[in-house]
């Protein structure tokens, strides 16, 4: 059985790994298995940093033939170094699930040896989740750049999801901090894991399907010199092209001491304003273009769908009982569910000002942006209007995501678990 | 005033929304802590199987997924869950078409509210029941929700543990859910002594070990936790204890 040390150090290191969402995966319990998916995901414990444990995330080795300047685990820090066997991994996932610990498991690697044998050893390890101990709950691993396309297919049929991290968002800062990972080790199986994920769909395979809950990929934000624009411009072009559930994106903390990097992190209200536009493209039906200028950063004051409200204060104000769907949803203040919410309601009857607060539609930005029943209850000063954003933001900003604290299955795809 | 008081079983429910259905104003609750004024006439229902189809059959003419939904309702820990349900039900039979959506009307707001707060404590809790495995390899997790809901969790595990066996205890309700590797049934349950399995600690051990590793020390954000994951489940927790 593994000992506690080498957990720790194994859980250390895979510990800046962003995603940890469970969702978008119907696998089905077999008979004499354990596990099913959960199409929501679920969350299993929360921890002091206010981020979800829903997979046991954990690295099979930390042992890395790459010295990627940004990574704790690099070839040349001294660090202690662990590596499972697939058997300590798999003993570990039954038994936490078993408890009800974890949703599933997350399994990445350092480069060991070679790509060729990490990637060998990490579908090993998955293939004998799967046939040995019958394990059925969620897999998520991580592909290892530059490995052999045949062996990455075979963990592909396997898991549930899969993530190449692109790491940096461009070209340059990848050969900069990461010199032995290529753009194009990234891209080109991520593409043909997008390739086989298609045809499944094409040909609407509905068992033993490719990655079920597809492909996510994460960047590091603010190691290197690149602009919202510029990232979120990336962003799309992944969503578009390789079909990606998720980008998630990392404000860089300087944990390694390195010439090339920064002294001090990015900060969370860079990511936290990034992930506001991240979910207006993918939600919101926004284009990068609106949202932000390629050069330029999101503004810090005010979240990008109330920026670009500020912007475009012509289009206001907008009758709640007629306006489309595509046009409530921007409205600074509301979301997707509120929005959803007053369509349903409006076929039924008219909604005043006292109905929308009743449903408990959040209204102290929207009204500004709003008409009920023809009736104006905002400001009609444009710099007022500023000022009221500029102090719901404030508010908001300390709160950050704790206003979703009820959550439920479709609340957790809402706030994109998926 | 009418009082109808019913044993907080579905089916003496529906038979007081029958016997309650005529009346002007009324009460119908299954709390004995109910408050009474001088008027108040106290009615104790029993089951009545007739009054009671002919409700649900009436609930299901204009609405077939309604039952179930109030079914949800009753679940909670609510004292005005019955006259919700109630006020609900009398609003489908006004309007004689499914009336979940209309997102407007009091009655459909305060319904959903208790829908919602029953259906999120389970969805919370399918992440945050705790197992342990006692030394005949019984799983067994005590645990105490605000609502009502044992029979949905063994519903989700008896699917997602299939080949084990394993029992969810109610510890404030002194019920449980109990599954032999092939049927779950309910069942009342006082104090459960557990014998723990020799490898138990161990697996905790383990867990704990894994919590305090992946926390990222230079962000804290406690209140997001607590937001998430609220400290009245912590007591059940190994990680938090």
């Amino acid at each position: 059985m593994i000992d506690e040390e080498k957990l720790e150090i194994l859980t250390e290191s895979a510990k800046y790994d962003v995603s940890c969402s469970s969702s978008g995966s119907r696998r089905t319990n077999k008979s004499g298995g354990i596990g099913n998916g959960s199409v929501g995901g679920i969350c299993h414990s929360f921890t002091p940093d206010g981020r979800c444990i829903s997979l046991l995330k954990i690295l099979m080795s930390n042992e890395c033939l790459y010295d990627c300047e940004y990574c704790p685990n690099r070839r040349s820090a001294d660090v202690p170094r662990a590596r499972l066997t697939p058997d300590e991994v798999c003993e570990l996932v039954i038994n936490f699930y078993k408890r009800n610990y974890i949703e599933g498991l997350f399994l990445s690697s350092a480069v060991f040896d070679s790509p060729d044998k990490t990637m060998e050893l990490l579908t090993e390890t998955v293939v004998k989740l799967r046939k040995v101990y019958n394990f059925n709950g969620y897999i998520h691993l991580k592909g290892i750049p530059h490995a052999d396309g045949a062996i990455v297919m075979k963990a592909a049929k396997t898991v549930d999801r899969m993530s190449y991290n692109v790491e940096l968002p461009s070209e340059q800062s990848l050969k900069l901090l990461a010199p032995q990972k290529t753009k194009q080790s990234l891209l080109l199986p991520m593409k043909s894991l997008n390739e086989a994920i298609q045809y499944d769909k094409l040909n609407k395979i509905r068992h033993g399907k490719v990655l079920p809950a597809g492909q996510t990929t994460q960047m590091i934000i603010g190691a290197s010199p690149e602009s919202d624009g510029r990232i979120l411009k990336l962003s799309e072009a992944l969503y578009r092209n390789m079909n990606l559930k998720r980008v998630y994106y990392s404000s860089y903390i300087p944990v390694v001491k390195s010439s090339k990097l920064p002294d001090v992190g990015a900060g969370l209200l860079r990511e936290h304003r990034l992930y506001q536009a991240d979910w207006l493209i993918r939600y919101y039906g926004f284009s990068v273009n609106e949202i932000c200028d390629e050069q330029e950063n999101l503004p810090q004051e005010y979240d990008p769908k109330c920026a670009w409200a500020l912007r475009n204060m012509h289009l206001f104000p907008v009758e709640i009982n007629t306006a489309p769907l595509e046009t409530l949803l921007r409205v600074p203040g509301i979301g997707a569910k509120s929005a959803y919410r007053i369509t349903e309601a409006r076929k039924f009857s008219k909604l005043d000002f006292d109905n929308l607060a009743k449903m408990r539609i959040v209204l102290k930005r929207a009204k500004h942006f709003i008409t009920c029943k023809g009736k104006f209850y905002g400001s009609d000063s444009f710099a007022q209007v500023k000022t009221a954003l500029l102090i719901a933001g404030s508010n908001e900003v300390n709160e950050q995501l704790t206003m979703f604290s009820e959550t439920s299955t479709a609340l957790s795809a809402l706030t994109g678990e998926i | 005033m009418k009082i109808f008081i019913t044993d907080g079983t579905p089916s003496t429910f529906f038979t007081a929304v029958f016997d309650a259905f005529r009346e002007k104003e009324c009460v119908i609750t299954s709390d004995r802590q109910v408050q009474l004024s001088f008027d108040s006439e106290v009615i104790r229902v029993g089951c009545d199987e007739q009054k009671c189809e002919r409700v649900r059959n009436g609930i299901a003419k204009y609405d077939r997924l309604a039952e179930e939904e109030i079914a949800l309702a009753l679940r909670s820990c609510d004292p005005l869950k019955e006259q919700t349900a109630f006020e609900y039900i009398r609003k489908l039979m006004n309007v004689k078409a499914p009336v979940r959506k209309m997102l407007n009307a009091p009655e459909v707001i305060e319904f959903n509210d208790i829908v919602y707060k029953v259906t999120g404590e389970t969805h919370r809790l399918k992440g945050f029941l705790r197992f342990m495995e006692n030394s005949a390899g019984v799983l067994y997790a005590p645990y105490s929700p605000d609502n009502n809901i044992t029979d949905l969790l063994m519903e989700h595990f008896a699917e997602r543990l299939k080949s084990e066996k394993f029992v969810i205890h109610d510890l404030k309700r002194k019920i449980a859910g109990m599954y032999d590797g092939n049927e779950w049934i309910m069942g009342y349950a006082g104090e459960a002594e557990v014998y723990l399995s020799e490898y138990e600690r161990t697996f905790e051990n383990l867990w704990k070990k894994y919590y305090n590793s992946v926390n990222i020390k230079e962000r804290p954000h406690e209140k997001q936790m607590k937001g998430y994951m609220p400290v009245r489940y912590w007591k059940f927790l190994p990680e938090k204890n």
